[in-house]
């Protein structure tokens, strides 16, 4: 069994604030910048706590200058740090340049750091500080006295910032920042003039090279102070102070309706608790056809059809919304959607499957909907992902074989998605570098990007590259191929099917193997599967831990074991942080997938809640969605007023939205549809985008133009929601398109009833039209509009052909506002 | 339109998202002057060989150097193969570049680095030049600016779709109607109906009146919605693919085969403004029958139609402001096999380039007695590829923050071959 140790740490990383109060009897050292001011100190600058840090803040080892992996002047340092070793060899090496070495212990002021960076030599760099400053004499007192390096880093504790939120109003003078370092032996140094400090929205403040916050106009953001491997986020705010003076196109807006919904006030409080903060009313809340739009989509994946918008408008009682929250819930298409998301964050990808990319990614999709039907806990979902392997409870290779084999025969009554757990997250071939598996793990469950610490120190995160390799060799055992010791097995099942091998790892399966397999044979199928370790290793678990790992243990289940401790900062709050992403058009961290102590949740509170609230639920998904939709922030209307239009990040109104790529495909199939199969064509599964076709239409045309991610790469963007020109020439013109309007069954059926001169009111069939695209009647002058158009075509289903074309191409049809 | 920059500068903090930088484009394909580059890329699909080509070693065994024969050009000193005479008088208005050499001797994945100037990884996906250029160069505002004459050789990768390019779905065949998805009317579908329709459209879209300005995707719509509008009636676009306009000495400098229509609709699209133009000439896949295959086919079509492609460049002007490149994924194994074959070779390949500031008439770089591989360290597909993208005025160092977590170099490892540019 492996051993495992918790260390649990917070969201900030082993050394965000901490509120701890200062023991009395601490003593910090004054800054660097004072003691250094004059020359002749006798202090001795440590390599780690003070020269890194010092050529860090002054640029020298950034991408563009000596920190490139190619280097500059033929001096190379690590990128942003931390690698002690190399920079002290880089430093103390001999110059090739004539100009003599970089380090001259005999004779420091003839040292190229010192000259360079004054410009006594020539320096593309530039001049980095003057003659007799205190870097000046900082460095100088490190070469004098012996320019050692460091045998081991030493361990910062934490960084303490003074004031930790600075709140500022137009008037304020800057705020100057200080930034106490703490050592693990409790070592505490004033470390503000050897900080990086940025911020993340210049917009709201800017903060200068020395730490001094100015405030330049109303809103929120962070700044962002890096010491040592430390990083930590700083929340600045600033109050909007009265209506701006010139709102050019917006009409009056009155003031915003209380809360009237009493569902959910958890999250309604917490965002205007914020609001309230930034002194920004929210918007009023959207109307009931623009909720049923809304929340058919957001939580279904599908318009509403026009009976559904008819009745739930002329429903008056009070209850109306949330009731159509629970009954959407339990749609299927509720659970087809979300696997489609879910298929989204774990990364199912036809083309990185290891074998029958179309079949498994199907399978893959077919598995996590039923999961979803089943409504099974979040933890337990990935679970049986994560701790997935081939077999299943004690089969021999041959049971195993048999099995695979019959999810591809038609009647054989087994079903994939019937599987206990689900290994093809574990078989693409995207997974076989342990390297690779870190990253997309990583990313898929705990929303961080570790690829930056593959190579270099985390600029952002507090991970090295020494942690992104323990963390990469617990993966080195999980293989996907043929079991040591089913060997022979496997290879006579080849022979039997006539499958030539190369060597003992097996071969992927092709379609006319399957075809074996469809007519019921056995054949040799590849297996996920952990190999032996000989040798115990001891790992870092993402600095969470040491795991323990010897023989056969699997590593993947102390790291779920760590998952879903209910106090692991990442688990849930990357689950929740994401869905919630998916209602609105941010995340509360953004990108939601970049869970960094320098990119802070906007309002912490509001994900703590909601995080907490998931676990404490069992991690829950419906009670998740359930919270978000029921909520007024959720409901808020688009329209803003005087104090919103400019709020991006803090939920004070609705921001239209892209219909997402399945939902642009099955809805204009759906609006166009005949009246009777109406119903059918959003709930047949098997037909739609969002459904059974999700992978199946993955890549082509209308899903590329439209945005549905590849599932490549380890980035929540890849689903891309931004408008483009070829999606306009897609809805505007496409032969697809141009075929579903010559081919509607709405059209004929009216164009029926034409020629028999039974046809219904135009009128009638003009606010049918609204319905089936935009989800709403339309006023007295869209619907003039409309008549008048038709009174002048050829007919009335050519006139009505146009229509329909016209209102898939509004804007209205492709947002949700 | 109005971009607060307030806003500018969030997008900007954030860094990641694409929408700025498409608002960018669109002001400047609005406002700023067109500096007119535009680039050419001909694929040769399954990995022309580079021996029996424009690197041809007569003195090799007669197992390597396989039956063809060289034939002087008008450049001292430069040879190149008997099958095209017509490149051969044209040899000072292109350079070979030899000794390019990589390890990727798989059809995907060579493609996808010499299309992208990256080496290939599962965890990001590189855009194709014509995305980059794309995205540095906007296009007229009723005409696309990246076009693939019938399918994509590579997409836009970390860019976006956005940045994609336009497909034809077919490549032109002579004497056959051509039509490209989406950006032409066709019988169905009349200018006058569509404008009908359009102004329908506009009318009853009123849903977010007075707030045009305020969120990105309603303003991205109805600058896409229009732009997209433009494209399709405008006749500028419609012209520009309607090869029914080019007189028959055209057509039969070009050749009437697939190649000689595709190279000379790209040359069209360039002509009408379009930045950059994919076009596809595959079959180079030579494991049997290498010399019938290329002598009596690829070489004669393509030494026609690129030679009518670069004099009708240069007639018309536009030589100096389009950059070409010539390339397959790979090359071919030096030994003929027992299928009078040649198979996948990743070892050594060449290339041609021409146009922009190409220093014509020359071969820059060398392949060993067999062409087994480059004589010294040779050129990797990286440093073709940024030599590509600076002929174009790219510099192959642009940044992008990229889809996948970290601040991306367009070329990552590459640097301009010395020589080729000038």
């Amino acid at each position: 069994m492996a051993e495992l140790r918790f260390l649990m740490i917070g969201l900030t990383g082993v050394v965000g604030i901490t509120l701890v109060p200062v023991p009395a009897d601490a003593q910090t050292t004054p800054p660097a910048s004072l003691r250094f001011a004059v020359s002749g100190s006798t202090e001795t600058p440590d390599f780690q706590k003070h020269v890194v840090p010092l050529l860090g803040r002054l640029g020298c080892n950034g991408r563009s200058c000596h920190g490139s992996f190619q280097g500059r002047g033929e001096l190379r340092m690590s990128l942003f740090g931390y690698d002690f070793r190399m920079d002290h060899q880089a430093l103390t090496a001999r110059a090739a340049s004539a100009d003599g070495g970089r380090i001259n212990r005999q004779q420091p002021d003839d040292s190229l750091i010192l000259q360079k960076p004054t410009l006594h030599v020539d320096h593309e760099g530039g001049q980095r500080f003057a003659v007799d400053s205190w870097p000046h004499h900082l460095l100088r007192r490190w070469i004098e006295s012996g320019a050692d390096g460091i045998a081991e880093p030493q361990v910062l504790s934490h960084l303490e910032v003074e004031p930790a939120e600075v709140v500022l109003d137009s008037r304020s003078p800057p705020v100057r920042l200080q930034v106490t370092a703490v050592w693990q032996d409790d070592q505490r140094e004033d470390v503000t003039p050897l900080c990086r400090f940025r911020t993340n929205d210049d917009s709201v403040a800017i903060v200068d090279a020395d730490g001094m916050i100015t405030s330049v106009g109303p809103g929120d953001t962070h700044v962002v102070v890096f010491y040592d491997n430390g990083v930590a986020a700083v929340p600045v705010l600033r109050r909007l102070e009265s209506a701006p003076g010139s709102v050019d196109d917006s009409p009056p807006v009155s003031a915003p309706p209380a809360a009237t919904s009493p569902a959910a006030p958890d999250i309604d409080s917490l965002v205007l608790a914020k609001l309230h903060k930034l002194g920004i009313v929210p918007s009023g809340i959207c109307t009931d056809a623009e909720f049923l739009r809304r929340l058919s989509i957001d939580l279904t994946g599908s318009l509403p059809v026009p009976s559904e918008v008819e009745a739930f408008l002329a429903d008056s009682s009070d209850d109306k919304r949330q009731r159509k929250v629970d009954e959407l819930l339990e749609r299927p298409a509720f659970a087809a959607w979300w696997a489609n998301k879910l298929c989204d964050f774990t990364g199912c990808n036809p083309r990185q499957q290891a074998e029958l990319g179309q079949e498994t990614s199907v399978q893959w999709y077919m598995w996590i909907y039923r999961r979803l039907r089943e409504n099974v806990p979040y933890d337990e979902l990935v679970r049986r992902i994560v701790l997935a392997t081939g077999r299943e409870d004690g089969q021999t290779y041959d049971e195993y074989a048999a099995r695979v084999s019959a999810y591809f025969r038609e009647g054989s009554g087994v079903d994939f998605a019937d599987r206990e757990t689900m290994p093809h997250y574990w078989t693409r071939r995207s997974m076989e570098k342990p390297e690779d598996a870190a990253q997309a793990f990583a990313h898929n469950f705990l929303g961080i990007r570790l690829q930056c610490a593959q190579c270099h120190k985390h600029p952002f995160a507090p991970w090295t590259q020494d942690d992104f390799q323990q963390f990469s060799r617990l993966f080195e055992t999980v293989k996907f191929g043929v079991h040591p010791e089913s060997v022979d097995r496997y290879r006579e099942l080849a022979k039997q099917v006539g499958l030539t091998l190369r060597g003992n790892d097996g071969a992927a399966i092709r379609n006319d193997l399957l075809k074996r397999a469809e007519r019921g044979q056995t054949i040799p199928w590849r297996e996920l599967y952990l190999s032996h370790r000989s040798e115990p290793v001891s790992l870092s678990l993402l600095r969470s831990g040491t795991v323990t790992l010897t023989g056969d243990d699997d590593p993947r289940a102390p790291i779920m074991q760590w998952m879903s401790d209910s106090k692991n900062p990442y688990f849930a709050r990357a689950f929740v942080n994401r869905v919630w992403a998916g209602y609105f058009h941010v995340g509360i961290i953004d990108p939601p997938d970049d869970l960094n102590p320098a990119n802070p949740p906007g309002n912490p509170a509001l994900l703590d809640w909601l995080a907490t609230g998931f676990v404490q639920h069992g991690y829950d998904m419906k009670w998740l969605h359930r919270r978000i939709v029921t909520s007024d922030t959720w409901q808020r209307s688009w329209i803003p007023n005087e104090t919103n239009r400019d709020d991006r990040h803090n939920f004070s109104r609705a921001i239209p939205r892209r219909l997402p790529a399945e939902i642009v495909y099955d809805g204009v199939k759906q609006a166009l549809a005949a009246s009777d199969s109406l119903d059918e064509v959003r709930t047949d599964l098997t037909r739609r985008a969002i459904g059974h076709l999700s992978m199946r239409l993955a890549g082509t045309h209308a899903m590329q133009v439209f945005g549905k991610p590849d599932r490549v790469v380890n980035c929540d963007c890849e689903r891309d929601n931004q408008p483009t020109l070829l999606q306009s020439v897609f809805l505007q013109n496409d032969p697809l398109i141009d075929q579903r309007l010559e081919q509607s069954g709405w059209l004929q059926e009216i164009e029926t009833q034409e020629k028999s001169a039974a046809a219904p009111a135009p009128k009638h069939l003009v606010r049918l039209a609204w319905l089936r695209t935009v989800s709403r009647p339309p006023t007295a002058s869209e619907s003039a509009r409309a008549m008048q158009h038709l009174s002048t075509a050829d007919s009335m289903t050519d006139g009505l052909r146009d229509l329909l074309w016209a209102l898939i191409n509004t804007k209205e049809f492709v947002l949700i506002k | 339109m109005s971009l607060s920059r307030r806003h500018m500068l969030r997008v900007g903090a954030l860094g990641t998202s694409l929408s700025l930088s498409s608002f960018l484009r669109l002001n400047a394909a609005q406002g700023k002057s067109d500096s007119g580059r535009s680039a050419i890329l001909v694929f040769l699909g399954g990995g022309p060989s580079h021996q029996d080509t424009f690197d041809l070693k007569p003195r090799a065994p007669a197992e390597y150097r396989g039956q063809f024969s060289p034939i002087r050009t008008s450049v001292p000193g430069i040879e190149i193969c008997e099958h095209m005479p017509k490149l051969a008088r044209r040899a000072d208005k292109y350079a070979t570049i030899r000794g390019i050499t990589h390890s990727l001797a798989d059809h995907g994945l060579g493609t996808r680095y010499l299309m992208t100037g990256n080496l290939p990884t599962p965890v990001v996906t590189y855009p194709m030049y014509g995305s980059i250029v794309s995205r540095e160069l906007p296009a007229a505002e009723d005409l696309p600016s990246f076009v693939s004459i019938d399918r994509p050789v590579e997409g836009p990768g970390y860019l976006g779709a956005e940045y994609g390019p336009l497909s034809t779905g077919e490549k032109p065949r002579y004497g056959q109607p051509f039509r490209v998805r989406g950006i032409t009317l066709d019988g169905s579908l009349t200018i006058d109906k569509y404008r009908s329709r359009r102004q329908l459209r506009d009318d009853i879209d009123t849903a977010f009146d007075g707030f045009e300005s305020l969120d990105d995707s309603v303003r991205g719509l109805d600058r896409f919605s229009e732009q997209a509008y433009r494209i399709i009636s405008s006749t500028k676009s419609r012209n520009a693919f309607d090869l029914s306009l080019e007189p028959d000495r055209e057509v039969d400098r070009f050749g009437r085969h697939e190649f000689g229509q595709s190279a000379m609709l790209a040359t069209r699209l360039i002509e009408a403004g379009v930045r950059f133009v994919t076009v596809l000439l595959e079959g180079w896949d030579t494991h049997q029958d290498n010399f019938n295959t290329l002598g009596r086919q690829l070489l004669p079509d393509f030494d026609q139609s690129f030679s009518a492609m670069l004099d009708r460049l240069e007639e018309r002007g536009h030589l100096d402001s389009t950059s070409i490149l010539v390339t397959g994924e790979f090359g071919r194994t030096p030994k003929v096999n027992g299928n009078a074959g040649r198979d996948h070779w990743a070892r050594a390949m060449c290339a041609l380039m021409a146009g922009g500031s190409v220093r014509p008439g020359q071969v820059v770089g060398r392949t060993d007695d067999r062409a087994e591989g480059p004589d010294g360290d040779g050129f990797s597909p990286d440093d073709l590829a940024a030599t590509f993208l600076q002929n174009i005025g790219v510099d192959p160092k642009t940044e992008y923050e990229a889809n996948i977590g970290r601040p991306i170099t367009v070329i990552r490892d590459g640097s301009p071959i010395p020589g080729v540019i000038g």
